[in-house]
């Protein structure tokens, strides 16, 4: 089939996927160094999160007047699913330039360098998982055995997007370094949109705007099973389709213009 | 198995941005103004080439030295054949597994150890690093940095730098081997030991270029040279006849 020998996006994911052990390994290895000449090593996250979760967790049950045992989990959970989301949008601007010396000296394609972001992120959030894991254990709601399943789903959905975002956005940020700031200027107010530090049915009769948002739909699908809320088919198919659509436009520019982004970084 | 690398019309184009290229609105604007008024200059987009037509063709055997002054474009033709540019026109057909030796030490991360390097190094070159322990003494002997290699890399010297860089690129031999210059780097005794490691390499290689302008180490590992000119190979041939070119060209 000619488009797969000609089509850049394709060879260079095949190769990506045979040299796994390679952005793997050196994702695991960015995590290791991070980490270096601490004393509390990854847990330090872990404690900045619970803090910060536990006393956001405290202000808001105090000013909404809210049962706090109801909402301590599910503000833990979209906090840290959250994290993860947040740490994808604003690393994708600088995923191309910042690997600019890698990238000028070898050869390995340039969706290897997004790859190995990508699992790093995700690497950090299977590090905060386990907190999540203890409040369901002393919580101990009702939860579907479906999630064993959806979890790891959901999970994937996210680093397949991640993988997407980043090359598309890396490839434009590359070119035109104004959208850096532009998207981490947006980050903050879309924290106070997406319903992580409030549940959709404080909004009453606006609730289907949370609909317009993309992020519902990526914090949902590992939400929502993970502490037992009601399954919501319809931001599954959102986050499928967010994949879709994420998907053309990744063939589209990557095939056209990752032979140009050596010039730009 | 024989090992070829061939050339047909190939050339390079650099874009060059600068400063406000980068910028968004920049963009925007310049697009208004284009539509209203067409030819503007504007459009005409800054181009160096980089590389101008080549047409060459090596075989199994050829040990070339690359020589020419700076920017004729010595190390973007070894970084074309090594695959990290691509060319903008033109074609290119390479049979056997390329090694390049170009930008040593790039990535190299100051918080982690030697050995921590190496490995990285190894495994950004898509190399396997499984048989940890062989990589390791080989490292070790070759670099000649012992203990250090258990330190992070920024209490190296420039030159311990160089040494540990050099031994994570020799430790397999590729059919082709690129290698751009760096025999300047390292004391004595360090270059004396590099020197017969890489020449065993190349010997063992099928196809070795090189680029350098140490005109007596090319005499003693090449075979046969190119001479490159502004982007352009001006000659390829005897390596006494490039030289004579290039001598009589900047005399």
């Amino acid at each position: 089939m000619n488009i797969f020998k000609t089509n850049y996006a394709i060879l260079d994911l095949i190769y990506s996927a045979k040299s796994y052990y390679a952005w793997s390994y050196l994702a695991y290895f960015d995590l290791k160094l991070k980490y270096r000449k601490t004393y509390l090593g990854p847990w330090w996250v872990v404690v900045g999160m619970a803090v910060s979760a536990g006393l956001l967790c405290l202000v808001w049950s105090t000013i909404f007047n809210l049962d706090w045992r109801n909402f301590l989990l599910y503000l833990f959970s979209g906090f840290i699913i959250w994290t993860w989301i947040t740490s994808i949008i604003n690393d994708g601007p600088e995923v191309f330039y910042g690997s600019s010396a890698l990238i000028k000296a070898y050869p390995s394609p340039p969706i290897f360098h997004v790859l190995r972001k990508s699992y790093l992120n995700m690497l950090l959030f299977l590090h905060h998982l386990p907190l999540i894991l203890i409040l369901l254990l002393i919580m101990q709601p009702e939860i579907n055995i479906r999630v064993i399943l959806t979890l790891p789903i959901a999970m994937l959905l996210i680093f397949i997007n991640s993988v997407l975002y980043s090359s598309i956005i890396g490839i434009i940020s590359a070119r035109f370094r104004d959208v850096e700031p532009t998207v981490k200027a947006l980050m903050v107010p879309m924290l106070l949109l997406t319903p992580v530090l409030w549940k959709p049915e404080m909004l009453g009769e606006y609730v289907n705007y949370i609909y317009i948002n993309p992020f519902t739909y990526f914090v949902g699908i590992v939400r929502n099973d993970l502490i037992g809320l009601e399954f919501d088919i319809y931001i599954w198919y959102g986050a499928i389709s967010i994949t879709f659509i994420q998907l053309i436009v990744f063939l589209l520019i990557y095939s056209k213009k990752r032979n140009r982004i050596i010039f730009w970084v | 198995m024989t090992s070829h690398i061939k050339l047909k019309n190939v050339s390079l184009d650099f874009p060059i941005y600068e400063g406000a290229d980068f910028s968004f609105r920049n963009k925007i604007s310049s697009f208004g103004r284009l539509s209203l008024n067409k030819g503007n200059d504007n459009k005409v987009r800054r181009v160096v080439r980089g590389l101008d037509n080549l047409n060459i063709d090596i075989n199994t055997g050829d040990k070339i030295a690359i020589i020419g002054p700076n920017g004729s474009g010595k190390t973007t033709l070894l970084k074309l054949l090594a695959g990290i540019y691509m060319p903008t026109s033109g074609e290119i057909e390479i049979n056997g597994k390329v090694n390049s030796m170009i930008d040593l030490g790039f990535g190299f991360v100051d918080d982690a150890t030697g050995y921590e390097n190496i490995m990285l190094s190894r495994v950004i070159r898509g190399e396997s690093i499984r048989d940890k322990d062989s990589i390791m003494s080989a490292a070790e002997e070759f670099s000649g940095l012992e203990q250090f290699l258990n330190l992070p890399i920024r209490t190296y010297s420039s030159g311990m730098k160089s040494r540990l860089a050099l031994s994570s690129a020799l430790y397999s031999v590729p059919d082709i081997l690129l290698i751009d210059e760096f025999f300047s780097t390292g004391d004595l005794e360090f270059s004396k030991k590099s020197r017969s490691k890489i020449k065993e390499i190349m010997d063992n290689s099928s196809i070795m270029m090189f680029a350098s302008h140490d005109l007596s180490l090319i005499k003693e590992l090449c075979t046969k040279a190119i001479y490159m000119k502004n982007g352009s190979i001006s000659y390829y041939g005897g390596i006494d006849e490039a030289r004579l070119m290039y001598e009589k060209d900047y005399s």
